[in-house]
């Protein structure tokens, strides 16, 4: 029998990684969508994240200043990649994007290691405040990083369904030719697209640094959940990331209390189960080749 | 394969396409097409499927690139144009597919089509199919096909285009919205000129002040006296 406390803590704890999983698996979702790229570099943006969150954090003494620093960061090295490198391929197969941007992948934790060395770094955590949640103590920061997840999600949300620019998108991600045919420039949708999915992986790395060391790989090392989580979600449906990534969450953070090894193993099997039922994830529709 | 388009377009031609060639990688699709449209005209292409009706559409559009030749809107000249620019130009494709944004309302459809062009006056568009009006707020996924072509056309009616290159429109549809749709052209021809592509016979005969008949990616034959289109005339092209 599992200890109520235990498992109250370990749920909190699969939310919260369940949050930072969404924020990073949101970017590559909506990327694949619409563009119909595999956007393997948000992963890099998640590690420049944390690294700011590290840097700025400690020069400025503002922990939240360094996520703040971070998102931007993250959000105008995806803007640059966008405008220099995927512009061009946008046109190839699939295949080729994810070869490109493993590449930028690679290249970035070069780039990573020689500006902050290979040393894991620590990031002190904002607040060491716990409240009581059904008689566990429960970290406050924990807390806070659902509460971030939750208003992207209502924020994407609102973007999408309530502004011109976020039904284009949704358009798009139906149709590219179709929103293209009525006179809307779909290259601007594709930079806008990217560069909220860089910022968001900027935030998610920001907002996990201080539940991790913040290390060159810790990019790679979250590559196969966040795969995972989109999809088991639906490849383009914001939805389905978040069911997905909380599901994940939870199965790595409550797998890991019934038995650990489970933990690592239990979110690909649940994977290849939602497969087997369900071709296209959770919510995602049929793809079309375009 | 650019030419200068102020001499080579005729003031009485809104639409004019010369020496168009075009391929699919390697394999060539249009050779060669001459076609023009007058302001407030209806000209339709006729042709068996696989003749290279939608590829000429597509071509004009800017959705595939032609190997040679010219098209010239408006005094401008598409060839290398991108399909965003041709549209907010004037020259609307609505292809055969019947796509519409699903996931979004027609509200939201025609928003987007109001937002590419600036025109934000939908009376026109609910004039001629008024039955949208009914569905605003539905998922435009939900629409029966012929609520689909309808709110297609009526996308592309916003900000009074130039030239509608309009791809197979009844194609499936009950006879009654082919009815309502011929009326509907004849309507749209007084305010801009509608290049078609169409295999209901009676259809284009009804409506076409010229027919080109198209066959293995060439014109072969065109019929600029209305008087002759009749349905004998364009069946053997089929």
């Amino acid at each position: 029998m599992i200890d109520t406390q235990l498992l109250i803590s370990g749920v909190i704890f699969g939310l919260s990684l369940g949050s930072i999983y969404f924020l990073l698996a949101i970017g590559l979702s909506l990327c694949f969508g619409l563009m119909r790229i595999i956007s393997l570099d948000q992963l890099l943006y998640y590690s420049f994240g944390a690294y700011m969150a590290y840097t700025v954090g400690l020069a400025t003494g503002s922990f939240w200043f360094g996520v703040a620093a971070g998102t931007v960061v993250a959000g105008l090295i995806s803007f640059i990649v966008e405008r220099l490198i995927f512009r061009r391929i946008y046109e190839r197969d699939p295949t080729f994007s994810m070869i490109t941007s493993f590449g930028l992948l690679i290249g970035g934790i070069g780039v990573i290691k020689f500006f902050w060395g290979v040393v894991p770094r620590p990031v002190e955590v904002p607040t060491v405040i716990q409240v009581d949640v059904f008689g566990t103590a429960v970290p406050v920061y924990r807390l806070i990083v659902i509460g971030f997840a939750i208003v992207v999600y209502v924020g994407i949300w609102l973007f999408l369904h309530r502004t011109i620019v976020g039904k284009a998108i949704r358009a798009a991600i139906e149709n590219v030719e179709h929103v293209e045919g009525l006179g809307i420039n779909v290259s601007r949708l594709f930079t806008i697209t990217f560069v909220i999915a860089g910022a968001l992986s900027g935030l998610a790395g920001g907002l996990h640094a201080p539940l991790i060391m913040v290390d060159p790989m810790m990019g790679l090392e979250t590559m196969a959940f966040v795969f995972m989580i989109v999809i088991i979600g639906g490849l383009g449906s914001i939805k389905g990331t978040l069911i997905s990534a909380l599901i994940v969450g939870q199965v790595v953070s409550v797998g890991s209390i019934i038995y650990a090894p489970m933990a690592q193993m239990a979110p690909f099997v649940m994977m290849l189960l939602v497969l087997l039922v369900r071709p296209t994830g959770l919510y995602g529709s049929p793809l079309y080749k375009r | 394969m650019t030419t200068d388009a102020s001499t080579t377009i005729s003031n009485s031609e809104i639409l004019k396409v010369t020496g168009l060639s075009a391929a699919y990688g390697e394999a060539k699709v249009l050779f060669d097409i001459d076609v023009s449209v007058k302001p407030g005209q209806i000209v339709a292409c006729v042709g068996r499927n696989g003749a290279g009706k939608t590829s000429l559409l597509r071509s004009i559009a800017g959705f595939l690139n032609p190997t040679a030749g010219s098209v010239v809107a408006d005094a401008r000249n598409l060839v290398g144009m991108k399909p965003y620019d041709i549209a907010k130009f004037g020259v609307k494709y609505v292809p055969q597919d019947k796509k519409v944004f699903s996931d979004l309302t027609v509200r939201e459809n025609l928003e987007l089509a109001s937002y590419a062009t600036n025109d934000h006056n939908w009376d026109r568009v609910l004039e001629f199919f008024p039955k949208l009006k009914q569905h605003m707020d539905r998922k435009a996924g939900f629409m029966s096909g012929g609520e689909r072509q309808m709110l297609m056309i009526g996308r592309a009616t916003l900000g009074s285009p130039k030239v509608l290159l309009i791809d197979e429109p009844t194609e499936g549809l009950a006879p009654g919205i082919v009815t309502h749709l011929r009326n509907v052209f004849k309507e749209l021809a007084k305010m801009t000129a509608l290049l078609i592509v169409e295999q209901n016979l009676p259809l284009v005969c009804a409506i076409a002040d010229r027919v080109y008949a198209i066959k293995d990616g060439r014109v072969v034959a065109e019929v600029s006296d209305k008087d002759a289109i009749t349905f004998d005339a364009c069946e053997q092209y089929l």
